[in-house]
């Protein structure tokens, strides 16, 4: 009698081996219709996930064409949870190395917008920093502090301009699509969830370099002396940080416990 | 923004009347007027994250009662609870404070992988401790006890030594949780596997009953011809089913009833129209007890 570890290590082997076994292990099976069935509903439901979270992926590709992609990204990368709004980060990089859609060079940086979407969306209710406490921090500490980013910013730097292309596939406007140049260049993009909704948006490259340096939980002091001596004047560093902690991009801050006063 | 650790509004309770299992499409068309339904059931896991659907719920919850049905804790993994998912469950339940709380009785997860779909169990003395444990383990954190649903299920395994329905009725005496009652599921084990769901019905335990759930069901002809019934949720109860539901009642009496439905959603109406036939059961089962009194 196998062990119910053992059974559904097995079972969920037979589950991920995508129609090439028919049937579970037979020592485990007394009259098993077959272990098809769950298959099909385990790969459909994780299909439909993966569509909700990348829609223009999906319509960029079509749905036969995606079906088959998120079908192998499935054999390799399971979701580790019910959480499902959760599942799907691997796939623009799954899509980056798909042979099958090597056509499509801009496709993975479509699916990556797309997850910082998903992020945005999805990403826990979670109150901006008290700038009052903040104010109140001594003077000399503040070039040590660094930023926890809302759970729903994301920055990313993208070789195609995904945002429009993401933009005319949702909104099927056909004249946008039209004049797209998926080779136009790079953009620098910030995503985040505020009270009016998701917001993308680009940002100048030295705004965006700072951003991101701070989201990553850099102190503050060297990203800042190095876009003071770039390409940020005083006024625009100055009203870069405000926005950000009126925007309430950041929930909290940090200072070393080695650089507290004692 | 609700940031209290509850919302104000409609008493948690949930009546012994037809409800519905509210989907994405029909959230508008339940926020913006009286829709006359009793209370409405939620996936759990669909609530987990936060924003504008978290606000829906909360918007919901203040005009409905509300039950909380997860679809991904895994009561039955040998591996035991993923203490983040029960976290989260936790966390859901104390914001929107649902009239009920029920799970499955099968297993999704297993080496760290979660199979997106509700897998058979053993029915083993083994499963039946694993089982027993979980149910506690999730009953102790939420404060509160849950009501386990029976599963379709398309196998059986071989070393099964417990009918399903005394599996299910020893997870409700060994644990105090109660019996979330599907008969559609019933019906399609049960011609799958050649049980009588009669019998099924009389093994289970009257007190336990807090809920029934009904569905419509696909069957299938596999590829070496045998026939199966699937119970994919898309379509209306079927006749059969109906007829099962009103056993049920007679043996159990009126006890929340839901209305599920989650492939080809169809236009709100139809749901309402599948719940008034349950409504009409859940009468004719009241004035029946009462002649019987």
């Amino acid at each position: 009698m196998p062990a119910l570890r053992d059974l559904q290590s097995a079972f969920g082997r037979a589950l991920l081996q995508d129609g090439r076994t028919q049937s579970v292990p037979r020592e485990l099976a007394l009259d098993g219709l077959t272990v098809g069935i769950y298959r099909n509903t385990c790969f459909s439901t994780l299909t439909s996930a993966l569509g909700l979270s990348f829609p223009a992926v999906r319509r960029l590709v079509g749905a036969e064409f995606f079906d088959h992609a998120a079908r192998e990204f499935m054999l390799t990368h399971a979701p580790a949870s019910a959480y499902l709004n959760d599942y799907g980060r691997e796939f623009p990089a799954f899509l980056a190395q798909f042979a099958a859609a090597g056509g499509l060079s801009y496709l993975a940086d479509v699916a990556q917008l797309e997850w910082a979407v998903n992020r945005a969306l999805h990403a826990a209710d979670t109150a901006p920093l008290d700038l009052a406490a903040l104010a109140a921090v001594d003077a000399a500490q503040t070039a040590h502090l660094s930023f926890v980013p809302h759970p729903s910013v994301s920055v990313l730097h993208l070789a195609a301009p995904a945002d429009a292309i993401w933009r005319a596939v949702l909104d099927q406007d056909q004249a946008a699509m039209a004049a797209l140049e998926p080779a136009a260049g790079p953009v620098w993009l910030l995503i985040e969830r505020n009270a009016q909704g998701i917001q993308v948006r680009r940002m100048a490259p030295a705004a965006w370099a700072l951003t991101q340096r701070l989201c990553a939980g850099e102190p503050l002091q060297a990203p800042l002396d190095e876009s003071r001596s770039g390409a940020l004047s005083e006024q625009e560093l100055n009203a870069l940080l405000a926005d950000h902690l009126a925007s309430g991009r950041f929930t909290s801050w940090r200072i070393p416990i080695g650089d507290l006063p004692s | 923004m609700l940031d209290s650790n509850h919302i104000e509004g409609q008493a948690s309770s949930i009546p012994a009347a037809a409800g519905i299992g509210l989907r994405f499409p029909h959230h508008q068309c339940v926020l913006q007027g009286r829709t006359g339904v009793p209370w409405f059931e939620v996936h759990a896991e669909n609530y987990f994250g936060g924003g504008s659907v978290r606000r829906t719920l909360e918007a919901v919850r203040r005009n409905y009662p509300l039950s909380l049905h997860g679809v991904g804790l895994s009561l039955g993994s040998a591996d035991g609870l993923d203490p983040a998912h029960l976290g989260r469950l936790a966390e859901l339940v104390q914001l929107i404070e649902p009239g009920l709380v029920s799970e499955h009785l099968s297993w999704s997860v297993s080496g760290g992988q979660y199979f997106a779909d509700l897998l058979p169990l053993p029915m083993t003395e083994e499963a039946l401790d694993v089982v027993c444990r979980h149910v506690q383990q999730t009953q102790e954190l939420l404060k509160r006890p849950i009501l386990l649903e029976n599963p379709s299920t398309y196998l059986q395994f071989a070393h099964s030594t417990i009918p399903e329905a005394q599996f299910l009725s020893a997870v409700a005496q060994r644990t105090g949780c109660g019996i979330l009652c599907d008969l559609n599921n019933i019906f399609v084990s049960a011609c799958n596997h050649g049980w009588d769901p009669l019998s099924y019905l009389d093994a289970l335990p009257a007190s336990a009953i807090g809920e029934f759930h009904l569905a419509g069901h696909a069957v299938c002809t596999l590829d070496d011809a045998r026939v199966v019934r699937i119970d994919n949720h898309g379509s209306p109860v079927s006749a059969p089913v109906w007829a099962l539901y009103e056993q049920a009642l007679q043996r159990f009496g009126a006890r929340p009833t839901l209305i599920e439905w989650d492939t080809d959603i169809p236009a709100f109406e139809v749901l309402l129209e599948q719940a008034a036939q349950a409504t009409d059961r859940l009468h004719a089962s009241r004035r029946a007890h009462a002649c019987a009194a």
